[in-house]
């Protein structure tokens, strides 16, 4: 029966029912089974939605939407221009950064396709670049920068893994940086071998674009310096960035009219509804998994067949990109996180490393044909069949992981600025 | 125009009026309690508590708006690459799963809120703990009457689909 009704709620999934629901009905229905009051799974969701940590979620999320709404895209983009468009292939790296920058800001939601391909798409295709190379390129960064702070994604493992977000902030920043520096290499070497022309180096430009973006320049610092100090709570620095944001964009530079702030506040707060919500939801859920002890179950079986960490790493890997491809990155962390941190713990991985694993995993599966929904945005975007992107993709999936490999399989990466 | 999108669109300003209004007291807050943290080593002792209920009515607020412009997390893998009338029935099914499900959550979140109410906590500046809970069953509701009315709305449109326009809005 309990096999029929999971069943059930993954065809619902499928067909499009809000995940939210598919969590809660399957909630209700092992509630229902095994005599619990249903008002269970609501106090969960209280509990999950008034926990300290939760703070940072809608004040990042605001300050990030700003960011997106304002002109820092664009003077993000003519910086980086200025200081790396004389390289061989110094665009596409440039739209690189820039997509990981606007990712981890906004949230890994789908915006950086949305908002920064239309500028990059015929810049790119204006600079002589192939158009399989540039549509991969924007596809695959679609969710680049993920395990960079502040990305909601980051804070959300560190909710329902119960680790501490301010490690998992600063373990993500190697391997964030190893993602954008290989793709970056790859880019080069395309670049060279198709004769990109370059453009000359402005020592006058570089200068204009720094003192142009002179206000947002801080703003890693006053992400991340509070938290790596240790002076500041992550829900203290949220608030510290999103006043700082406010004032930037509303009074010095006067991108943002306040008459445009409620409308910025709504789209934001309704995406950070549209988290929470499942997240509450998947307590109960997972509670109730706990209690009857599935993971322990599982770890039995993952016992019995595999013997070595390697492989079970190997094993972890195939099934969280097969999950970032199909569920997409929310809805796998907060349902397939608390099942799996257990066993992974028992196989000896740090659960920091963990979580970086997972986001890795999931970050590269959003491109992943033929369901990853970077896929879909893009082909909606940018007017191509999806077709045409599984193949531009190829290339760029493949160095990613590469990559991934990498941080999976070494794990002083996301450790070493942890000692 | 129906009377009951006139209804949903009004709510709908009411929703995005208390977002602002909160996540701006939210901000303010949560800033000032840094401030007088570290410069004058004091605080409002109901600010964090009320900085958290704030984020429990944003959430949910945000949740039921989400509701009414389709922005809830889904995975819908067949509409991805059916169109036509067989997406019809895809889009009218959710909605009315949806509907069902927040109808037991609306239920749970009532009796969940009685039984806080019936205990009689008491949460910052005396207020009684269930006042800022209320907020769940209430959004659930709107929740459970929004899906409700998009799955009667499609389900009009498949069996009579000359009357309604393409966004399945009654014309």
């Amino acid at each position: 029966m309990i096999l029929l009704a999971v069943l059930a709620a993954v065809l619902f999934m499928l067909i499009g029912v809000p995940v939210f629901i598919v969590i809660c009905g399957l909630a209700v229905y092992l509630f229902f089974i095994s005599g619990i009051d249903l008002s269970a799974i609501t106090i969960e969701m209280h509990r999950r939605a008034t926990t300290p940590m939760l703070v940072a979620i809608p004040l990042f999320t605001f300050a990030g939407y700003l960011l997106s709404e304002s002109g820092a895209p664009k003077r993000l983009i003519r910086l980086s221009n200025a200081v790396l468009g004389w390289l061989p292939g110094g665009l596409a790296v440039i739209a690189l950064i820039c997509c990981a920058v606007f990712t981890a800001l906004t949230g890994a939601t789908g915006l950086t396709i949305i908002a920064l391909g239309g500028i990059l798409l015929p810049a790119m295709t204006r600079g002589k670049y192939p158009e399989p190379f540039s549509l991969g390129l924007l596809t695959t960064s679609g969710t680049l920068g993920l395990l960079f702070p502040p990305s909601l994604p980051l804070i959300i493992y560190a909710i329902v893994a119960k680790v501490r977000i301010d490690q998992l902030f600063i373990a993500g920043i190697i391997p964030g940086i190893l993602l954008v520096v290989v793709l970056s290499v790859f880019s080069i070497n395309r670049a060279v071998h198709n004769n990109i022309p370059k453009t000359r180096l402005q020592i006058s430009e570089i200068w204009s674009a720094i003192k142009a973006a002179v206000w947002e320049l801080p703003l890693p610092l006053v992400v991340l310096g509070g938290i790596y100090s240790g002076k500041f709570a992550v829900s203290e620095a949220a608030a510290i960035t999103a006043v700082y944001v406010l004032i930037v964009e509303i009074f010095i530079y006067r991108d943002i009219r306040w008459k445009d702030l409620p409308e910025i506040m709504k789209k934001s707060m309704v995406l950070v509804g549209a988290v929470l919500i499942i997240l509450g939801a998947a307590m109960g859920l997972t509670n109730y998994l706990i209690d009857a002890e599935i993971p322990m179950q599982m770890l039995e079986f993952f016992k019995l067949h595999i013997e070595s960490k390697i492989l079970f790493l190997i094993v972890l890997n195939i099934f969280l990109l097969a999950v970032g491809c199909t569920m997409g990155i929310f809805s796998a962390l907060v349902v397939v996180v608390p099942l799996l941190s257990p066993i992974a713990q028992a196989y000896g991985i740090d659960p920091i490393h963990l979580g970086i694993i997972f986001l890795a995993n999931l970050e590269i599966g959003a491109s992943i044909p033929p369901l990853g929904i970077n896929l879909f945005i893009a082909s909606i975007r940018f007017e191509r069949p999806v077709l045409k992107l599984y193949v531009a993709s190829l290339p760029f999936i493949a160095i990613l992981l590469l990559a991934l490999a990498l941080i999976t399989y070494i794990p002083w990466m996301s450790l070493a600025l942890l000692k | 125009m129906s009377r009951w999108q006139r209804w949903d669109e009004t709510l709908g300003r009411v929703e995005k009026f208390l977002l602002a209004g909160m996540l701006s007291i939210m901000i303010l807050l949560a800033f000032l309690q840094i401030i007088l943290r570290n410069v004058f080593s004091t605080g409002i002792s109901w600010g964090d508590p009320l900085v958290r209920y704030l984020v429990l009515w944003v959430g949910f607020i945000g949740a039921s708006l989400a509701s009414k412009e389709g922005k809830h997390i889904t995975i819908e893998v067949f509409s991805r690459w059916f169109t036509g009338s067989g997406n019809r029935y895809l889009k009218a099914i959710p909605h009315l799963v949806s509907a069902f499900i927040c109808g037991l959550l609306t239920f749970a979140g009532w009796t969940f809120v009685q039984n806080e109410a019936q205990m009689g906590g008491a949460t910052f500046l005396e207020i009684p703990v269930w006042i800022p809970q209320v907020i769940i069953p209430i959004t659930f509701a709107l929740m459970t009457l929004r899906f409700g009315f998009r799955a009667f709305a499609k389900f009009a449109m498949i069996f009579n689909p000359d009357n309604f326009s393409e966004n399945g809005n009654p014309s």
